[in-house]
C-alpha cells in the first residue's frame, strides 16, 4: 500500500478513527493488526518475515541482558541473525555475482543456482531497528518486557518502509500514555501528509521524467544540461525521500505519536559533515551510533579514524542497494569527509580558520562547493550502473569548456518543449535553491515553526487544489521504497 | 480546542467552497474534441466528426482484430501506403458490398488498438447519433475482449479515458468501477469537481505554463531540432499511446511478403490466465447495451466472431470458448443482430494470420468478402441501408 494511493486514503482515515474510538489498553494491538494488515497487502507472505524477525529478537536480546559472561557472543548472534536475513534477502544476487566475476576471472565458469528472492519492503530499515535495539541492551538499556509493544516498535506502518529508523527508548514508552484526542494531532499531522504529498507529487515526480531521460542517455545531453539534470535529481531525491518522511511523521501524528526528523534542510549544509548532519538524520546517527564508533570512531588517532569514517560511510552506501554504484557512492562520501577533516586541520594550521569561517562570502561559497560536492555524489547513486556514472561524470568535467564557448542553443533541456518540465528547469531549479534559504530565514525567524492561522489554512486549501488537480492516476514509488 | 476550530478542518470545509467555484465557473474545461495527446482514439474521433465525414453508412468497430485486416486490404487494395491516423474507411468494403448489393456505401472503421465492448458502447452512444447515426455497425469481437486478465477495469484503456468525456457514464457505474477503490475513484470524480475535472485542469495548468514558457524561454534556434521520435527514446514512456500523423502506417503486402509470427502467444497466455467471470459479464453487459442502443436509433448491428488460430483457441481456459461463443450467439438471437460466426471457421488457415490472433491484408480481403457477402443477403442489413429509410437527426422514417 503507497502512501500516495487511494488504499491509503481509506486505510489511514479508518485505522484513525478505530484507534480514538478505541480504549487505550486496546489501541497497541489495533495498531499492530493494522500494520500488519498494511504491510501485507503487497505480499502476505512476508508477514512472517517480519514476524518472524521480531519474535526472534523478542527472545534473543533478553539473553543479552541477563548475561554475565559472553554477552558480546550473545550479541554477535543477534546481530548475525538480523544481518543473515538482510544478506540473504537483498545480498544474495550482488554477492552471487561477484563470486561469480572473481572465479571468471581466476578462469572458472560458475553457474550460479537461479534464485527468486524479492525484496521485502522496509527491511533494510526494521533490520538497523532490530540492531539498535540490540546494541543499546548490551549498552544497560532495559528489555521491551511486552511482545505487543515491542511487535509494533519495527511494524508502525508509517514508518514500517523507509523510515525514520526510530530508536525504542523514544517510541515505545509513548505507547504507554494514555493520550487523549485533541484536534491539534490532525491539523498539524495533516499538514504535514499534505506537505509530504506536495513534495513527492507536485515536486519529485515531476523533476523524475527529466532525471530518468538524463541518467539513461547522457549521451543526448551537454555538460550543462548534465549539470541541470544532477542538480534536478539533487532536489528529486530531497523532496521524495523528505516528502515520504513528512506522511509518516503526519501518520504518526494522527495517533499522538512522535517519530524522529530525518531531514533539516540539507542543501544549505556548509561542508560535507554538516551535510550528513542534516541529510537522513536517522540513518546517519544509526551509523555513527551502531558501526562507526563499535568501529573505534575517533578513538585511535587519525588515520584509524579516517578508515571508520571510509568503512562506515561505504556500508552505509551499500546499505541502500546491493550494487557497485551504491558502494561507490558511499566510498565518495566517506572520502570527501576525510577530505574535509584534513582541509579543516590545513585550515586550523594555517590560521586563518577563524577569520574565514565567520565570513558570510566564505559561508555561502562553502554552501555552493558543499552543494555541488553533494550533486557529484548522487551521480554514483542515480546511475544505474558504474559504466552510466562515468559517462555523466565525464559530461559534468567537461562544463568549464562548455562556459567558456556558452549558447543556449547548446540546452536540450531548452529544445525539448514536451515535456514542458525541461525548459521549466530554467526557473524551477533556481526556485527550488532559494526556496531552501528562504524556509532557512523564515526558521530563523521562528515563523516556519508557528506560522498565523490564515496562512496554515490558504496553504492547507491550495495544497489540497493542487493536489487533487495534479496527482497523477499512478505515481512512481517513492525512491527509499526499493531500500 | 473544537472541530470549529480546527485548521484541518477549515480547511477542508473551504477546499468544498472552492471546489463548488470552481464547478460554477467550469474552470479549465476543455471540449472533449480537444484532444492534447493524439493516439488512436483523437485521430479517429476527430476524423469521424469532420464534416468532411458526411455520415458514413456502415461503422466497422472492433480491437485491433479489425483495424488492422480492414486498413491492411486497403493498403493491398489501393496499392500504397495507408496512414493508420488519418485513413478511416474501407475502400475494398465499399466496392465490395457495391459489387454483391448494387449499393454504394460510405464507411468508417472506429477499430481502436485495444477496444473492449465498453468502448464500442461509448462509441456507439456517444458518436453514432443524430446526424452521424449510421444505418449498420459491423462490429468484430474475439474472447479477449470479453476476458482480458490485464485489464483492471473498462475505464483503463485509452478509448475509455477519451470517448467517456462524451457524455455521461454514471448508469454504467457498476459495471465501469467494479472493484471498491475503483468504485470509490469514480465517486470522487463525480463528488470532487476538481478532481473529477484534473485532465482538463491539469490540460490547461499545462498549456498556460507552456505558453508563458514560450514567451519568456523560447527554444533556441537550432539545425537539429527536436523530434518526437527523439522523445521516444528519450522518454519510452512518456504518452505511450500517442501516435502522430505520418507515423503508422499499413503498407501494401503480397502473399511472398506476409508471415506468421506466434510472439504473442505469451502475451495472451498472461491475458487469458485467471479468467475473471464478472470482466465477461461486464463486458457482455455493455454489448448487450450497444446493441440495444443501436436498436433503439434503426441501426442494424452485423456481430462478427473474429477468426482467431487453433494455437490462440487452446490457450483458453476449458469451457470458455464454448460460454464466449453460445453468449454471443444468445445475445444477437435476442437483440436481432445479424450474428456471423468465424471464430473457429473452417474458411481461415493459420496462413490468413500474421500472429496467433490478427488476420493479415489476405486474410482481412477474405473477411470483408464474407462481410460483404452476408451483408448484401441480409433482409435487415438492406432494409436499414435502404435509401429511402433515411433518418433525420437520428430517427428513421417511421419515427418522424
Amino acid at each position: 500500500m503507497l502512501f500516495n494511493s487511494l488504499q491509503y486514503l481509506v486505510f489511514l482515515p479508518t485505522v484513525f478513527l478505530l484507534f480514538w474510538l478505541t480504549p487505550h489498553r486496546f489501541r497497541v494491538p489495533l495498531l499492530l493488526v493494522a500494520s500488519y494488515v498494511f504491510y501485507m497487502s503487497w505480499r502476505p507472505i512476508y508477514g512472517i518475515l517480519i514476524f518472524g524477525l521480531t519474535l526472534a529478537n523478542f527472545l534473543l536480546v533478553p539473553f543479552i541482558e541477563k548475561a554475565t559472561v559472553n554477552k558480546k557472543l550473545i550479541l554477535g548472534i543477534t546481530v548475525a541473525v538480523n544481518l543473515v536475513v538482510l544478506g540473504i534477502f537483498k545480498y544474495a544476487y550482488f554477492t552471487m555475482d561477484a563470486v561469480k566475476t572473481g572465479l571468471g576471472f581466476a578462469g572458472i565458469d560458475w553457474k550460479e543456482p537461479h534464485l527468486h528472492i524479492i525484496l521485502p519492503l522496509g527491511i533494510s530499515f526494521f533490520v538497523f531497528e532490530f540492531i539498535h535495539y540490540a546494541v543499546e541492551v548490551y549498552r544497560g538499556k532495559p528489555v521491551v518486557k511486552n511482545f505487543l509493544d515491542f511487535a509494533l516498535f519495527p511494524s508502525f506502518f508509517p514508518t514500517q518502509i523507509a523510515g525514520p529508523i526510530k530508536r525504542y527508548q523514544d517510541f515505545v514508552p509513548q505507547l504507554h500514555i494514555p493520550v487523549k484526542f485533541k484536534w491539534e494531532y490532525v491539523d498539524e499531522g495533516m499538514q504535514l501528509i499534505l506537505m509530504g504529498l506536495a513534495k513527492k507529487v507536485l515536486i519529485a515526480d515531476n523533476l523524475a521524467l527529466v532525471v530518468q531521460a538524463g541518467f539513461a542517455h547522457p549521451e543526448q545531453f551537454s555538460s550543462l544540461d548534465m549539470w541541470m539534470i544532477t542538480y534536478a535529481f539533487a532536489f528529486q531525491i530531497f523532496f521524495d525521500f523528505a516528502g515520504y518522511t513528512d506522511i509518516a511523521r503526519g501518520s504518526s501524528l494522527l495517533f499522538g505519536y512522535k517519530v524522529p526528523i530525518n531531514f533539516n534542510l540539507p542543501y544549505i549544509a556548509s561542508n560535507v559533515a554538516d551535510f550528513w548532519r542534516r541529510w537522513h538524520i536517522s540513518l546517519s546517527t544509526w551509523l555513527r551510533d551502531y558501526l562507526f564508533i563499535p568501529l573505534g570512531g575517533s578513538r585511535g588517532g587519525k588515520w584509524l579514524t579516517y578508515r571508520n569514517l571510509f568503512i562506515t560511510m561505504a556500508l552505509g552506501g551499500l546499505w541502500h542497494g546491493a550494487a557497485f554504484h551504491y558502494l561507490a557512492w558511499g566510498a565518495y562520501q566517506g572520502l570527501v569527509l576525510i577530505l574535509h577533516r584534513e582541509y579543516e586541520a590545513a585550515m586550523q594550521k594555517i590560521g586563518v580558520h577563524e577569520k574565514l569561517l565567520k565570513s558570510k562570502v566564505y559561508h555561502w561559497a562553502s554552501v555552493v562547493f558543499t552543494f555541488h560536492v553533494v550533486c557529484i555524489g548522487w551521480v554514483f547513486f542515480r546511475a544505474d550502473d558504474m559504466k552510466i556514472a562515468g559517462q555523466v561524470l565525464s559530461k559534468l568535467f567537461e562544463a568549464p569548456t562548455a562556459l567558456l564557448h556558452f549558447s543556449a542553443a547548446q540546452l536540450a533541456v531548452l529544445q525539448i518543449r514536451d515535456p514542458i518540465i525541461f525548459p521549466a528547469l530554467v526557473l524551477i531549479l533556481p526556485v527550488l535553491m532559494a526556496s531552501t534559504f528562504i524556509i532557512n530565514w523564515l526558521n530563523d525567524k521562528k515563523f516556519y515553526q508557528s506560522p498565523p492561522w490564515a496562512v496554515q489554512v490558504t496553504v492547507m486549501v491550495a495544497l489540497m487544489c493542487l493536489l487533487t488537480i495534479f496527482t497523477p492516476d499512478s505515481s512512481p514509488r517513492f525512491i527509499y521504497f526499493q531500500f | 480546542m473544537g472541530i470549529l476550530r480546527s485548521k484541518f478542518f477549515i480547511s477542508v470545509v473551504l477546499f468544498a467552497a472552492v471546489s463548488s467555484l470552481f464547478a460554477m465557473t467550469r474552470l479549465g474545461n476543455i471540449a472533449p474534441t480537444d484532444f492534447p495527446i493524439r493516439t488512436w482514439t483523437g485521430w479517429a474521433v476527430d476524423d469521424f466528426l469532420s464534416d468532411k465525414q458526411g455520415r458514413p453508412q456502415v461503422v466497422f468497430m472492433g480491437s485491433s482484430l479489425v483495424l488492422v485486416p480492414v486498413a491492411g486490404v486497403d493498403a493491398d487494395y489501393l496499392k500504397h501506403p495507408i496512414d493508420g491516423s488519418r485513413h478511416h474507411q474501407s475502400q475494398y468494403f465499399e466496392d465490395q458490398f457495391k459489387r454483391k448489393s448494387g449499393m454504394q456505401v460510405k464507411t468508417f472503421n472506429f477499430g481502436l488498438p485495444g477496444e473492449m465492448p465498453s468502448d464500442a458502447y461509448l462509441i456507439t452512444k456517444f458518436l453514432l447519433k443524430g446526424e452521424k447515426r449510421p444505418d449498420v455497425i459491423v462490429y468484430g469481437v474475439g474472447p479477449r475482449d470479453f476476458m482480458d486478465s490485464l485489464l483492471p477495469s473498462p475505464a483503463a484503456t485509452d478509448p475509455y479515458q477519451y470517448l467517456s468525456r462524451f457524455g455521461d457514464v454514471t448508469s454504467h457505474r457498476h459495471l465501469i468501477a467494479p472493484e471498491w477503490d475503483q468504485r470509490l475513484n469514480f465517486e470522487l470524480a463525480q463528488f470532487v469537481y476538481p478532481y473529477g475535472h484534473k485532465f482538463d485542469m491539469s490540460v490547461t495548468s499545462e498549456r498556460t505554463i507552456a505558453s508563458i514558457l514560450n514567451k519568456l524561454l523560447p527554444a533556441p534556434k537550432t539545425d537539429k531540432p527536436f523530434t518526437i521520435t527523439d522523445r521516444r527514446t528519450l522518454f519510452p514512456y512518456y504518452k505511450q499511446m500517442e501516435i502522430a500523423s505520418n507515423e503508422a502506417f499499413f503498407r501494401p503486402t503480397t502473399p511472398e511478403t506476409r508471415t506468421f509470427d506466434n510472439a504473442n502467444l505469451n502475451e495472451y497466455k498472461k491475458r487469458y490466465a485467471r479468467l475473471n467471470w464478472r470482466t465477461f459479464t461486464h463486458q457482455m453487459k455493455f454489448l448487450a447495451d450497444l446493441m440495444n442502443t443501436a436498436r433503439e436509433r434503426g441501426t442494424q448491428v452485423i456481430l462478427i466472431s473474429m477468426p482467431i488460430t487453433d494455437v490462440n483457441r487452446v490457450l483458453l481456459e476449458k469451457g470458455t470458448w464454448d460460454s464466449y461463443k453460445k453468449s454471443l450467439k444468445v445475445l444477437a438471437q435476442s437483440k436481432d443482430a445479424t450474428f456471423i460466426d468465424l471464430g473457429d471457421s473452417k474458411q481461415f488457415a493459420i496462413s490468413d494470420f500474421m500472429d496467433t490472433v490478427h488476420l493479415h491484408s489476405g486474410g482481412g480481403m477474405k473477411l470483408l468478402d464474407i462481410v460483404a457477402a452476408q451483408a448484401a443477403k441480409d433482409r435487415r442489413v438492406m432494409s436499414a441501408l435502404d435509401a429511402t429509410n433515411s433518418s433525420i437527426a437520428g430517427l428513421k422514417g417511421g419515427q418522424l
